[in-house]
């Protein structure tokens, strides 16, 4: 029997159809607009493929935080753990998920955006895997499945759990609202996935395990750094996993430098990066595209800008990426704040994925040059 | 409006062209790997039998091909000659494109032209049993099929990712009696150290080479046979393009260009090399050779002409070749046939003195090309061929903005049966493109001082 801890953010998904970019405080607000709530119906589908399912024991809140799709979609085995307040919701999920930790659960299935990944993962961290399912207005973090039925096949099919690294975005609503992106890594949350779904048969030796393919990129890395030259390590666990390679502990969430194997600088803004750069020859970026639509710059690394990357030169950028990341992500994109230089990168970019071993990838084109990202 | 081109079972050639015997200079030798010495054929006569030693290092123009061989090969040669007047028109290039056909052989490629003779050879020779290595499963068939007819037991080390890939190639291999093993494998000293440092690897052909040559070295009654590489392989496989040269002359025609793909070489040589030997004798100057390989594993366009072993573990001799390095682990694309970090020498001298050239494609893009040949022409090709198809295409379309009229013939060298799965995933859209990071290679390399 594996226990799933399972919640919804009743409100998520709300604002989009009114026009409201996130509803972390504007519940009412998006409510009184005439709102539906979009979460408890999403997670109707998920649930409604599970509730057959006797290998699963679910640990719920009360009414429209979990109960309410529980009992509409006749699961049986299930037990409430902490009843909804109605009031906050951020306060609701992260008491909930503490009670969830406290019980044991093997994994924690929930049902909302970006925002309500984000204080899920605050609370767990990487002690408990988790799972979303997809209903926000913007969905930047990679902890999502594809789509409600997706998630029900990764939650039945996880006997054995395979799980891998994504990421979990901050993004700043309040901003937002007013028109800027202000993403940044809140940190790489445990997500199971589907093996049989992401993967054709001949790749599985590579992608069944992702720890695997990091040491493999890592080791690459680590034979054609070259002496006396600066690398910029963007964030990640792949960027991770290189650093490590080479003896260097580095920061995960942020930019770090390093240079003949030492750390150089760790977890610079973009002011001290760019001082660091103008004064050298030869400076090597090395990257890896972020959350679930797969940015090689411009989400969560916004610290190396676009006067960095001029001065680095593209040749000089390096793209590393899992094999399961780039299978999540069949096309990339650059959004660097110059759309002169996004359009540099051209159509397609190497990635490095394994010991010599590369993809090719796609770079997403915006339909009209000069245009910037639809957010 | 002729479609294929036939030659009568008479007109099976006789002989085999050695292209060594036109080569300007001779080839670097193989060399021991310890020693580093030249080897002779006493370092070999423990794997191979004495005549395929004495072919794989022999000069003469011409060898004849044994008459028990012969009354074999009739049972799908000659392959036929297609003119792919379909295709053409789809196009609309106004080149002329012709294709062999090496997909009517009983195990469905041209594999089977180098295993009948060298299954002969070891009959001839008492030898009881075969060990050898497959990538994906093509050679296994061919050589299984090859023993079965003379009588030999057979052991087969099957690339582990192809084994789980391709089920019914393994199939075949039992249907003629041969046993077939993932490699690495339990079995072996060298699959057992590869394990070791690495349960999970997707095994490679290096791998398989180590395990084959290891088995065939440690047991008396057991010869070794390679599907590729080797010298007296692409000999034995030169009866493609001679049966090629005599049909394209019933139509009064001779190819400006000439493609093949190449995984090891031995169909590229196959067809190429009696019309290397045009070239290299003067008679046919211009002759345009390509031989077409998978992006991620770039032998000829991105590797070093340089001594290397043709193994994982250091069993075989080192040859001269265009090689990636043999402790490459190339990516497990679908063309597995194409996996392998070297190159045959002889192909690798060509290339190197510029008698051909090489080309590199994506994955996606030659199941592209492979698709427009299907549906056109009908024939479903091996992924492998589809490097060809692709490069052929290619030729074509360029020819339609020139509007230059080339005779462009390329080797189908195997069907794709077997390989559905792979086209499965083109229409899935999950073929990854992989490729090989040549440049950050390169400019490592460049700073690691020379040793003279």
């Amino acid at each position: 029997m594996r226990r799933i801890g399972f919640l919804v953010n009743p409100v998520a998904g709300m604002g989009g159809s009114v026009g409201l970019k996130g509803t972390d405080e504007l519940y009412e607000e998006a409510r009184n607009r005439g709102a539906l709530p979009q979460a408890l119906n999403r997670a109707k589908i998920t649930l409604s493929l599970l509730k057959n399912d006797t290998d699963l024991h679910f640990l719920t809140c009360s009414g429209e935080m979990g109960e309410a799709v529980l009992a509409k979609t006749g699961t049986k085995r299930y037990d409430v753990v902490y009843t909804f307040s109605g009031g906050s919701t951020v306060e609701d999920t992260r008491e909930a998920v503490r009670r969830f930790i406290r019980l044991g659960v093997d994994l924690i299935l929930f049902c909302g955006g970006d925002g309500t990944a984000r204080d899920i993962f605050g609370i767990v961290g990487t002690k408990v895997p988790i799972l979303g399912i997809p209903a926000g207005v913007k969905m930047y973090s990679a902890v999502f499945a594809i789509n409600p039925v997706t998630a029900a096949e990764i939650v039945s099919e996880n006997g054995e759990m395979v799980l891998h690294d994504a990421e979990v975005m901050d993004v700043d609503e309040v901003a937002y609202r007013s028109g800027s992106l202000s993403t940044h890594l809140a940190g790489f949350a445990r997500v199971p996935t589907l093996p049989g779904r992401t993967q054709v048969s001949k790749q599985v030796f590579e992608e069944a395990d992702e720890g695997r393919a990091k040491e493999e990129i890592a080791r690459f890395i680590s034979e054609v750094m070259l002496p006396d030259t600066l690398y910029i390590l963007g964030a990640g666990t792949t960027t991770e996993a290189i650093a490590h390679g080479i003896g260097v502990n580095k920061t995960l969430l942020g930019v770090d430098v390093v240079r003949n194997n030492k750390l150089a600088k760790q977890d610079v803004d973009e002011k001290t990066l760019f001082a660091l750069v103008k004064k050298e020859n030869d400076v090597r970026i090395i990257t890896s595209p972020i959350g679930a639509q797969g940015f090689i710059f411009g989400r969560g690394n916004q610290q190396i800008s676009a006067p960095i990357i001029r001065k680095v030169g593209l040749p000089h950028v390096i793209v590393v990426a899992t094999p399961h990341k780039l299978c999540q992500t069949p096309v990339l994109y650059v959004d660097t704040g110059d759309p002169e230089l996004d359009k540099e990168f051209g159509e397609s970019i190497q990635v490095i994925s394994g010991y010599r071993i590369a993809q090719r990838k796609k770079i997403f084109q915006l339909p009209v040059p000069g245009t910037r990202y639809p957010e | 409006m002729q479609t294929k081109i036939l030659l009568d079972e008479e007109q099976i050639p006789k002989k085999w062209y050695n292209v060594q015997a036109d080569l300007s200079a001779p080839l670097d030798p193989p060399l021991h790997p310890q020693t580093k010495k030249p080897i002779g054929p006493d370092d070999l006569a423990a794997i191979f039998p004495m005549e395929l030693i004495r072919q794989e290092v022999t000069t003469d123009k011409y060898i004849d091909i044994p008459e028990e061989v012969r009354e074999v090969l009739r049972l799908w040669r000659p392959s036929p000659l297609y003119r792919a007047h379909r295709l053409e028109k789809f196009l609309k290039t106004p080149a002329k494109i012709y294709y062999k056909w090496e997909g009517v052989s009983p195990a469905g490629s041209h594999k089977t032209n180098t295993s009948v003779p060298q299954a002969y050879y070891n009959m001839k020779q008492g030898v009881e049993r075969i060990a050898t290595e497959t990538g994906a499963g093509q050679w296994g068939s061919a050589i299984a099929f090859a023993t079965m007819l003379f009588d030999i037991q057979c052991t087969i080390y099957m690339v582990r990712s192809s084994y789980a890939q391709k089920p019914y190639r393994k199939s075949m291999m039992q249907v003629w009696g041969a046993e077939c093993i993932p490699s690495p494998s339990m079995k072996t000293n060298s699959g057992r150290a590869m394990l070791e440092k690495d349960p999970d690897t997707p095994g490679s052909l290096g791998m398989a080479i180590s395990e084959a040559v290891e088995d065939a070295a440690t047991h008396q009654n057991t010869n070794y046979a390679l599907g590729s590489v080797l010298n007296h392989v692409c000999l034995h496989q030169t009866v493609i393009g001679l049966e090629c040269r005599e049909q394209l002359a019933m139509v009064n025609d001779y190819p400006d260009v000439v493609i093949g793909c190449v995984g090891g070489g031995s169909n590229f040589a196959g067809i190429s090399f009696p019309f290397a030997g045009d070239k290299l004798t003067g008679k046919h100057k211009d002759v345009d050779i390509i031989g077409v390989e998978p992006a991620s594993c770039p032998t000829l366009t991105k590797g070093l002409f340089t001594y290397d072993l043709a193994d994982e573990a250091g069993y075989t001799p080192l040859l001269k070749m265009f090689t990636l390095g043999h402790d490459f682990v190339p990516p497990s694309m679908h063309a597995g046939g194409l996996r392998y970090h070297g190159d045959s020498p002889i192909v690798s001298r060509l290339v190197h003195d510029g008698v051909m050239r090489a080309v590199a494609y994506h994955q996606s893009e030659v199941f592209e090309a492979a698709q427009t040949f299907a549906r056109t022409e009908g024939i479903i090709v091996a992924p492998e061929t589809s490097h060809a198809v692709k490069g052929a295409i290619d030729e074509a379309l360029k020819c339609k903005t020139t509007g230059e009229e080339k005779t462009i013939l390329f080797n189908c060298s195997g069907h794709g049966n077997f390989d559905m799965t792979a086209y499965d995933a083109f229409y899935a859209g999950q073929l990854v493109d992989y490729e090989y990071p040549d440049q950050l290679i390169k400019e490592s390399l460049a700073r690691i001082p020379k040793i003279s």
